[in-house]
């Protein structure tokens, strides 16, 4: 994330120094209890990594990279799926980067390419939208993976071709939704790291929804002084001993959210339970399009089988994702597993917590 | 897991808006935020505004840090 | 000849009256000088002292974008290939494949700035060949070009010589030739005035070792832009490098696109930057000249060679923490999700 074009509003130089030292101080100073820190998301992962703040942090506060990284929980029968409808049913996959080199059963997106697929890779669902609308003669589907940040332009794209009367634009859904995921990780953390645009969209109901339950956690931000603050906000307030909840990324983050994301995703999606990879069924963790748009949806206008994925036993991706294990500890890591030749998904992405250890930890 | 950039809006036109990021400008869908005008910033998401930016990140950052220690 | 709406068909390669044509009306007209051969091989002067030679294949899609086209990038790439070996390109030869079809006014556009490019550091071109390939054989024009160069004397660089407490140089700001082909290619709907950096070097590295022949590395940072390169000196020098992450000089516009698609300047191409690693008493006077130098004037320092993290590239981030650049790897793919 830039903020250039940002800092034009203001050049607080001097107070953002010493905002940065004071949350350094709170976190090198910090001599407690340990604290277990999740950072629920793969940017928050990918930017900690690169921006060397474990280094920051004193042994006893430890950072977990949970589930929020689309990639890595996305069933390797989405991929089978994708690929059975490039191959099989000549379809144009558009897809975000991200995905083009997960493993799938026996193939990854990239290798199908090698035996003739037609993958295009998008930056935005729109763009998939955009070339369906200039290729009438190629069925595209756009792999629509992604939390509830993403899901909203996923069903912009499906009303645009809904207004543009598209018939050869469809999505192969496998949106997720994090509220499940937060339940279901809550023993493995003292305290999460919010994802900050999630809840740019969903506002902040769902991280208070936590807090009765007391658990802990801040919203935050992705540049340094977003995350160091952040940090520095749950090591102050877990020291005064009860559950807290702070949204450290005001400036993107309001409590309300989103309504209008909210209300066209409420329009053409509706919860569905969905499969987690490496953490399994979460009931009511994922979106998919209403039966009114199947139209839209690959999987009934495609009439595809449901499919088994075949995941690398070895992997221990799962319990990665669960902060239950290291990459380190896992034992294809760094061995049969690597962002050349990805095993699990969590290699695969660069928000992955494996490839995230990979490239920036490897000694 | 959303990799979002800040950028200006430039100009905003029938559901889109022109944003401009250190001088890479892209059209990109402004469905999801109905008030948008020329010269706000917005978190720019897969394609799609999601966001107003009401403050620099460093303002944010001192804003907190007072907050927490006051 | 007028070539306007002309195109080069597979007669022109057929080796008759059309391809003496061809030669005639394109080739001979921009290549032409002394040592131009129309014979088998050209038949040159033997230079004193060691001489360098490389040879690079040069495929790009488009052909011609912003800053530059295939005919300038096939003379700066083996210029700049001889450059960093430190030696001043004498002889260059080029071999065109050409696609059936392709507009001959395109084809003379292409040679014109090979012309003006070579111009500009005193390389002859002494010898070409032209092949077409039926449509869809190749994608529009792949051209080949080999180089010699005398080698300057004392001058001595290798990736295997950078040596602990060197000082890392970039020649000019990086990433911009890899931006401006993925801001053409338009995947992703981003516009931005990106320009590549394609550029030949010799004359400003000339200055350089004029004056500090003691240069320990250069290296041009094309495929795999600086970050790969760099790993590629950690590894043949043994050593490692730490860099002052914003040093390292990157266009706004760059940084923009680059942010928008989640990637790296440090791993996009280059074709007019190269880096240099210099002995630290050196650094001030190699930064001094390159900036009094056309196409060199952004140089800047970027950091030094350590004994330790041998392998590796280190980065020294804006918030004052240490944290590894990524091993280069793979494809380089937006992130988005």
């Amino acid at each position: 994330m830039k903020q250039d074009g940002v800092k034009t509003m203001n050049e607080k130089q001097g107070g953002t120094q010493s905002a940065i030292e004071m949350a350094r101080r709170i976190l090198s100073e910090y001599d407690g209890k340990p604290i277990r820190i999740m950072e629920v998301c793969g940017t928050h992962t990918h930017e900690i990594f690169r921006q060397g703040i474990r280094s920051l942090l004193p042994e006893n506060v430890q950072l977990i990279s949970g589930p929020g990284c689309p990639v890595c929980v996305t069933p390797v029968s989405f991929i089978d799926e994708a690929v059975m409808l490039a191959l099989e049913k000549d379809c144009t996959i558009c897809t975000f980067g991200d995905l083009v080199r997960v493993p799938g059963s026996s193939s990854s997106l990239q290798l199908a390419r090698g035996k003739g697929a037609k993958v295009k890779v998008v930056y935005s669902p729109l763009d998939a939208e955009d070339y369906a609308r200039e290729h009438p003669e190629e069925q595209v589907v756009f792999l629509s993976v992604g939390f509830e940040t993403t899901t909203p332009s996923c069903c912009v794209a499906v009303q645009k071709a809904e207004e543009d009367g598209l018939s050869n634009f469809s999505l192969l859904t496998a949106n997720k939704t994090m509220p499940a995921a937060y339940n279901a990780m809550m023993d493995s953390t003292d305290a999460y790291l919010y994802p900050g645009h999630v809840c740019a969209v969903m506002g902040t109901k769902d991280c208070r929804d936590m807090l009765e339950k007391g658990m802990s956690g801040v919203v935050a931000g992705f540049t340094p002084p977003e995350l160091l603050t952040a940090l520095a906000v749950i090591v102050k307030k877990s020291q005064e001993g009860k559950p807290f909840f702070v949204n450290c990324y005001p400036r993107v983050v309001r409590d309300e959210g989103s309504p209008d994301a909210r209300a066209i995703v409420d329009k053409y999606m509706e919860s569905c339970d969905s499969r987690w990879r490496g953490i399994g069924m979460l009931p009511d963790s994922g979106m998919k399009l209403k039966p009114e748009y199947g139209a839209f949806d690959a999987r009934v206008k495609y009439d595809l089988p449901a499919i088994e994925g075949k995941e690398n036993k070895a992997c221990r991706c799962g319990e990665v994702l669960q902060g239950k294990c290291t990459p380190e500890q896992c034992p294809v890591y760094g061995k049969g597993c690597t962002p050349e030749h990805p095993v699990g998904a969590c290699m695969v992405s660069s928000e992955g917590a494996c490839s995230a250890f990979y490239l920036y930890n490897r000694k | 897991m959303c990799v979002g950039l800040s950028a200006k809006v430039v100009k905003v036109s029938r559901g889109t808006a022109l944003v401009d990021a250190s001088g890479a400008r892209r059209e990109v869908s402004a469905a999801l935020l109905t008030d948008l005008e020329p010269g706000d910033f917005v978190m720019v998401h897969a394609g799609a505004a999601i966001a107003k930016i009401t403050q620099s990140d460093e303002e944010e950052a001192s804003g907190l840090m007072e907050g927490l220690l006051s | 000849m007028n070539l306007e709406g002309k195109t080069v068909t597979l007669a022109h390669g057929a080796g008759g009256k059309q391809t003496a044509e061809l030669i005639e009306a394109v080739f001979k007209k921009h290549f032409s000088n002394p040592l131009f051969t129309a014979d088998d091989a050209a038949v040159l002067p033997r230079p004193e002292g060691k001489i360098a030679m490389t040879t690079d294949g040069f495929i790009v899609s488009p052909q011609f974008f912003n800053g530059g086209n295939i005919g300038k990038l096939s003379i700066c790439g083996t210029v700049n290939d001889l450059t960093c070996m430190g030696a001043k390109p004498l002889y260059l030869t080029c071999s065109f494949v050409i696609e059936e079809g392709f507009p001959m006014d395109k084809l003379e556009k292409v040679v014109c700035a090979m012309e003006e490019t070579a111009a500009e550091v005193g390389v002859k071109i002494v010898a070409g060949d032209t092949k077409v390939a039926g449509k869809g054989q190749v994608d529009g024009l792949f051209i080949t070009t080999t180089g010699v160069g005398l080698v300057m004397e004392g001058v001595h660089t290798s990736g295997a010589l950078a040596e602990p407490t060197d000082v890392v140089l970039v020649t000019g700001d990086i990433g911009r030739h890899g931006c401006c082909i993925l801001l053409e290619r338009d995947d992703y709907g981003i516009e931005a005035d990106v320009k590549s950096d394609c550029a030949p070097l010799w004359n400003a590295v000339h200055a350089v070792l004029s004056e500090v022949p003691d240069v320990h590395v250069i290296r041009d940072a094309t495929r795999g832009g600086v970050g790969t390169v760099l790993y590629e000196i950690a590894a043949e020098s043994g050593v490692g490098f730490s860099l002052n992450a914003d040093a390292v000089p990157v266009e706004e516009q760059v940084k923009g696109v680059t942010g928008m698609l989640g990637l790296d300047p440090m791993y996009l191409a280059c074709e007019g930057t190269l880096v240099m690693i210099v002995p630290r008493d050196k650094a001030d006077r190699v930064l001094e000249i390159l900036r009094t130098q056309p196409h060199t004037e952004g140089a800047a320092v970027i950091g030094e060679v350590t004994a330790e993290e041998k392998g590796r590239v280190v980065l020294e981030t804006r918030i004052g923490t240490r944290t590894y650049l990524p091993q280069p790897g793979n494809e380089l793919l937006p992130r988005i999700c």
